[in-house]
């Protein structure tokens, strides 16, 4: 399946300078965990590797990934910023240059901790150029998924084994998205799927899938 | 979604649209928006690389907060008034917006990634040139883009285009190529001759490497753009006159992705290897970050 998938992934995004694997695409990772985490965490571990860990200074990483976690946009002009917003709103965010190989093989990785005491979760993605990302790694509750990658992707937890809702979710996006690989981790309380999907979500469809499934997260 | 550029050729050739509008078509079935939103969007892409340019060329120009790169499209731009250039006005009209583009992207302004930021000035220096010479309007220019993308789009998953990955082959050189077919198209030529100018400008980029001083977006980017909007305008040029490439596109894109791929990681967007690598670069990086950078 194709990493890139619309026009714009390639003429733009319209961001804030310098890089975009290293700007935007570091903005999309940021606000990918904050997405998968679905609060506000207290703390934030930051992991860079090779191409981001020798240059993610020089290149705005760190305020890009700080204006992610606060649900910027990539051409939000507060982004540079972001780091003194993300300490006032009481997070402590930490950046470490890691050695040695990305664990998600790709250059340009971040893999980010996120915990606010209760919860505590890992996402690991990489920035494959132009402002794209993937998603390649979540672990929560003691089990570490590894996920396919390319957005658009659609995750969903089920508190229940064999959910009705699953198959109906399952129905919907194949409809709506045209559905492209399914996979599924047992956590502690239930079972997470993950659903690469084709086509992006419609503004209207995402709205309704949000209202009957509970909790879905869906990365674009 | 058009998976080479053969099957972009052919599809144009065979329903006798312009390839912008199979793009947009695609666009249509890939994101769930109406036309109308998709048009909008490319123009406020469009719009946002008009700003970056003339922000880059007016007054004196921006600076980079290192001091690195800034101010150098305010020199083209006097210049080109006060002397008679040696390789002509539209070529050095591409040359300042390309620059005046990337300079505000270093300075951390407000640009749009075409393919990425640090290529951000290939597309916008072509669009200007052609803008005058071919007196384009606004909806030819969002056809240009429309164009430049589905090429892109195709080298983007067949070789990519991150520095960290393919070098700046795979920056400035996918811009270029896409500049050069999408050119070709606004100068009236065939989706074939589209697809020459391509393969030119990949073949004249092959193998250059992404060697950021400091690992900072700014030297040589910015005047690496330069040469990517003179090569677009060069490459197109060269199929509209009826050359062509003796490798086809698709080929030429996988020798991008090969060459890419073989090159190490000192040349890949790491601060390592190349220009950042010379002694006077070395010394940039440390003066800038401190000498345990």
């Amino acid at each position: 399946m194709a990493n890139y998938r619309s026009v714009f992934d390639i003429i733009g995004p319209v961001m804030v300078g310098p890089s975009s694997s290293h700007t935007a695409g570091a903005v999309a990772i940021g606000n990918a965990a904050r997405l998968i985490f679905q609060k506000t965490p207290k703390k934030v571990i930051v992991h860079y590797y090779e191409s981001f860990a020798k240059t993610h200074r020089g290149h705005g990483t760190d305020f890009a990934i700080a204006g992610g976690l606060l649900g910027m946009a990539p051409d939000d002009e507060r982004i540079p910023k972001a780091p003194e917003m993300v300490a006032k709103a009481g997070i402590k965010l930490r950046f470490v240059e890691e050695e040695g190989p990305s664990p998600i093989n790709h250059p340009n990785t971040a893999i980010i901790d996120l915990s606010d005491g209760e919860k505590q979760i890992t996402v690991g993605g990489c920035s494959i150029g132009g402002g794209t990302i993937e998603i390649r790694l979540i672990e929560l509750q003691g089990c570490k998924m590894n996920l396919t990658g390319p957005l658009p992707m659609v995750l969903y937890q089920s508190n229940e084994k064999n959910n009705p809702l699953v198959s109906q979710l399952n129905e919907l996006l194949d409809q709506e998205a045209g559905l492209q690989k399914l996979q599924k981790w047992p956590v502690a309380n239930g079972e997470l799927y993950e659903f690469d999907i084709e086509k992006y979500l419609a503004p209207e469809t995402l709205a309704s899938l949000q209202e009957k499934f509970k909790g879905i997260i869906y990365l674009k | 979604m058009f998976d080479s550029v053969k099957e972009i050729v052919d599809t144009a050739n065979k329903t006798g649209k312009a390839i912008s509008e199979l793009i947009i078509e695609d666009e249509i079935k890939t994101s769930g928006l109406s036309r109308a939103e998709i048009w909008k969007k490319m123009q406020f892409n469009l719009q946002t690389m008009q700003k970056a340019v003339k922000r880059g060329e007016s007054g004196k120009g921006v600076m980079s907060s290192t001091g690195l790169t800034g101010g150098e499209a305010v020199k083209v731009a006097k210049y080109r008034q006060t002397h008679k250039t040696l390789s002509g006005d539209t070529m050095m009209g591409a040359v300042q917006a390309a620059m005046a583009t990337n300079e505000v992207n270093a300075a951390l302004g407000i640009i749009c990634a075409t393919p990425t930021a640090g290529s951000s000035g290939t597309l916008p220096g072509v669009i200007a040139s052609l803008e005058k010479r071919l007196n384009l309007d606004e909806d030819a220019l969002v056809r240009f883009l429309f164009t430049a993308g589905g090429f892109g789009l195709v080298i983007a998953n067949h070789a990519g285009i991150a520095g960290a990955t393919g070098g700046c082959q795979a920056e400035v050189g996918s811009a270029s190529a896409m500049g050069a077919a999408a050119a070709v198209e606004a100068a009236g030529g065939t989706p074939q001759q589209c697809a020459e100018a391509l393969s030119i400008a990949i073949s004249n980029l092959l193998g250059l490497v992404c060697d950021p001083i400091a690992g900072l977006v700014e030297v040589p980017c910015v005047k690496r753009n330069a040469i990517g909007a003179a090569n677009a305008l060069v490459s197109a040029d060269l199929a509209l006159a009826g050359c062509v490439s003796v490798i086809p596109a698709d080929e030429c894109i996988m020798a991008l992705d090969k060459v890419g791929k073989s090159m190490p990681a000192a040349l890949r967007e790491t601060g390592i290897g190349g220009l950042a690598g010379t002694p006077t670069g070395q010394a940039i990086k440390a003066k800038i970050f401190g000498k345990d950078a």
